[in-house]
């Protein structure tokens, strides 16, 4: 954890100290800086709401124009300052119930909703899922994203990298949960929309209906304003629904999640391409008072060589998986060379043998270990028949009476590496020869088409012919136009894409509103704090991640059915057991620490609470070490660590997992619970020297105290007279 | 230097490039995981997504981050 430092739990560190060193003398001012640091304390612990701001401001100007000292004076006009100075962090601690810098325990966020870019409650959520509350858990999960379902089958998760779980053996299925949660309240018809806010009159243009595009239409929706999306295609969806094949989003999931914002009265106007169809003064005419370019990457690199352009049999795969998206379902040719190491490359080639073409092989001038698309897809190619052709330098595309008939290929190999630490595909000399191919499918990248947009002026575009916008914002330098998705970021992933749709949003109504734009990164927000599943330490390190069912291989090759079929309602049971449950214990390590090192019993062995060094985590060890003295609960700042007494046991968990349960003892003399034997052999050992008397004695510390004190008289000398 | 899928990296200096924004400068000294390389075509241009330890998912230009382990 890095050294964590927050402005708000600074400034009540600073208020005590002055309280504790008597700066504030009189009752009067004690009292009204005792209240601030109360409100302070409250703000930190999540427990406030926007009213703690003015009376703590209320009370420090108290102190600042009537202060009986030039110090309590100072000290209110500091306090006044450092709210001022720090208000968005001050409103973000109220209003989203997190502290990202770790300083506020109570309010720091689990690393999985940290590292999701549309900061997902995920910890709620998967509890959730593993009670079969589905509807509960999308509602959680579409105040942040309103596509669970098409994340729960595409995103690329970087939650599950960061999870904390996978220090441990595997990381929780995070993705697969959000699926099931999705389908099941579809299924159920319990998948509704929040009630919008009443009408407010800004008309608000959205270029581009791709997930960045719709989710800021959805969310401003949600805040009364009116939106338009203009999108040149004849569908919705943008790259989710002409660039991921059906058998890994089908096309329903989709359009069932869009006709959610539709019904909150978003307007779609399909076919219409700005500066084409409709330009922008039209729409300047319409009354559009902000726009939303979330116009997507479209267009495709050239591969650059020979023939590329003459023959109609190379088609790009973008053009190519649109095409397919929008029905046509030919196949694109017998044989099939598809040139690229990517996702777009695996999908077209995926997409090309379910068409019913008999060949298809994969050209990729680097190795298997460099193919930069996610190793899933590559083994699910794989295994469906596609032939990879590795260290393959496309050189000539070759043909006769207008047909494609076989690419010009060259032998490559990777050289040393260079200053940067790469090593590039280097053709190896006389190497060339041809692979018979009648289609030729270049997947080596996307661009953005900005035509249609120079009506924008002002607007800037970077070198890598993307919008410039400011990411925390994403205002462009035109006013009032904003820009999200691949557009900005280049092809990047659709949870991205999302989360810009929703900062943009969020921008939007600052703009209207008036209110500054951030300077940092929005924390996520906590959306409840959910009861702990109680599991056995044994259940909880002895779960294994659930594996994905999937589409038998036969039919894969065939049929664009969905390959991942889903989990049930006892896997996600399981699943959300496995849940380390982050967003309470924020391994701040205290409990290890006082255990190994003040009370020298070394029981907790949680080496997954570092993210750079974990070590071994055995959750079972407790069970056999700990004496079940508290000493871990009772520093624990969140209550993640908990001891309970219940039935004649003690018990000690940790976010409800039960790492030992203990038989209780009772004092010999009074009867008062004296904890677990080992806990009082552990005590008695630590006092034999000064009490040798009650070895082997079970009896609490206020007898014990009794029968040394007794003893003590007995031996005292009498006093002399 | 490629990167790929899960690996552990170090933002260790700012980056030139016109993607670096302010706010990414106390980013520097942090630890992450690779979530999202170039899954195009290894371009050493191409701004790759990181999830850095608790400070959230952003998409860098290559030249800020450094491998740590593989």
């Amino acid at each position: 954890m890095t050294d964590p430092t927050c402005k708000v739990n600074d400034l009540g560190i600073w208020l005590k100290k002055q309280m504790d060193e008597g700066k504030f003398e009189t009752p009067r001012s004690r009292q009204q800086a005792t209240e601030i640091s109360g409100f302070l304390s409250e703000v930190c612990q999540g427990l406030a709401e926007e009213d703690h701001i003015t009376a703590i401001m209320k009370r420090a100007d108290f102190l600042a124009s009537a202060g009986e000292t030039a110090e309590i004076r100072g000290a209110g006009k500091k306090i006044i300052s450092d709210v001022e100075e720090n208000l968005e962090i001050f409103l973000g601690h109220i209003q989203t119930h997190t502290c990202p810098s770790g300083a506020c325990p109570m309010l720091t966020p689990a690393p999985c909703q940290m590292a999701c870019p549309a900061g997902i409650d995920i910890p709620s959520y998967l509890t959730l899922v593993g009670q079969g509350r589905y509807e509960e858990a999308i509602d959680v999960i579409r105040k942040d994203n309103p596509f669970p379902w098409v994340c729960g089958l595409v995103c690329t998760h970087p939650c599950e990298f960061m999870c904390v779980r996978a220090r441990m053996d595997a990381p929780v299925a995070i993705m697969d949960m959000k699926g099931l949660a999705a389908e099941k309240a579809m299924s159920a018809r319990q998948y509704k929309n929040p009630e919008p806010k009443p009408d407010n009159g800004h008309k608000i243009c959205i270029i581009g209906a791709g997930p960045g595009g719709m989710t800021a239409a959805y969310y401003l929706a949600l805040r009364g304003y009116r939106v338009t999306v203009i999108e040149a295609l004849p569908v919705s969806g943008g790259m989710m629904m002409v660039g991921i094949p059906r058998y890994r989003l089908p096309r329903e999931v989709i359009d069932r999640e869009v006709a959610m914002i539709q019904d909150l009265g978003v307007e779609f106007r399909f076919n219409t391409r700005v500066g084409k169809d409709i330009t922008v003064a039209a729409l300047e005419q319409e009354g559009f008072e902000a726009y939303l370019l979330a116009i997507g990457a479209h267009g495709s690199y050239k591969l650059m060589i020979p023939g590329e352009d003459d023959f109609p049999q190379v088609i790009t795969a973008v053009d190519f998986l649109l095409r397919v998206a929008l029905g046509d379902h030919r196949p694109p040719g017998r044989r099939v060379a598809v040139i690229g190491g990517g996702n777009v490359a695996i999908d077209a080639a995926r997409t090309s043998l379910r068409l019913g073409s008999e060949e298809v092989t994969i050209l990729y001038r680097r190795t298997h270990d460099q193919m930069p698309a996610h190793h899933m897809e590559v083994v699910e190619a794989e295994e469906e028949g596609i032939q990879f052709s590795f260290l393959t330098i496309p050189k000539k595309i070759h043909g006769e009476d207008g047909r494609v008939t076989a690419i010009e290929c060259v032998r490559a190999e990777l050289s040393e590496p260079d200053a940067s630490g790469r090593r590039r595909p280097v053709p190896v000399e006389g190497s060339n020869y041809e692979l018979a191919v009648d289609t030729v499918i270049p997947a080596i990248g996307q661009e953005v088409n900005g035509s249609g947009l120079e009506r924008f002026e002002d607007m800037r575009w970077t070198r890598r012919n993307t919008i410039q916008a400011n990411t925390l914002s994403m205002e462009t330098h035109q006013a009032r136009v904003f820009a999200v998705g691949d557009a900005v970021t280049g092809p990047a992933t659709v949870v991205e894409a999302i989360a810009g749709g929703k900062k943009a949003a969020h921008a939007i109504h600052r703009y209207f509103e008036g209110f500054p734009q951030p300077k940092f990164p929005r924390a996520p927000t906590r959306r409840g704090r959910m009861a702990f599943f109680q599991v056995p330490a044994a259940l909880k390190a002895d779960l294994k991640r659930v594996e994905m069912p999937l589409l038998g291989n036969e039919r894969r090759r065939i049929t664009f059915q969905q390959v991942r079929l889903g989990l049930d309602d006892t896997q996600a049971r399981n699943e959300a057991r496995r849940c380390l449950r982050c967003d309470v214990c924020i391994r701040c390590g205290r409990c290890v620490e006082i255990c190994r090192d003040k009370m020298g019993i070394n029981a907790l062995e949680l080496g997954y609470m570092d993210f750079d060094h974990p070590g071994k985590t055995d959750l079972k060890i407790t069970a056999e070490r700990c004496i079940a003295c508290g000493a871990c609960a009772t520093n624990c700042p969140t209550g993640a660590m908990q001891m309970t007494d219940q039935g004649g046991m003690r018990v000690l968990s940790l976010c409800g997992t039960e790492l030992n349960r203990l038989k209780l003892e009772y004092c010999e003399k009074c009867g008062a619970v004296i904890g677990p034997a080992r806990y009082h052999d552990y005590i008695m050992r630590r006092i034999r020297e000064i009490s040798p008397k009650l070895a082997g004695k079970r009896v609490c510390l206020d007898c014990a105290r009794q029968e040394t004190g007794r003893r003590h008289v007995e031996m005292a000398p009498p006093e002399k007279e | 230097m490629t990167f790929r899928n899960g690996q552990k990296v170090e933002i260790y200096q700012k980056s030139a490039d016109e993607s670096w924004e302010s706010y990414m400068d106390e980013f520097v000294g942090l630890h992450g995981i690779i979530t999202d390389p170039d899954a195009v075509k290894n371009d050493p241009d191409a701004l790759v997504e990181v999830s850095l330890d608790e400070k959230g998912t952003h998409r860098f230009p290559q030249d800020c981050l450094r491998i740590l382990e593989d």
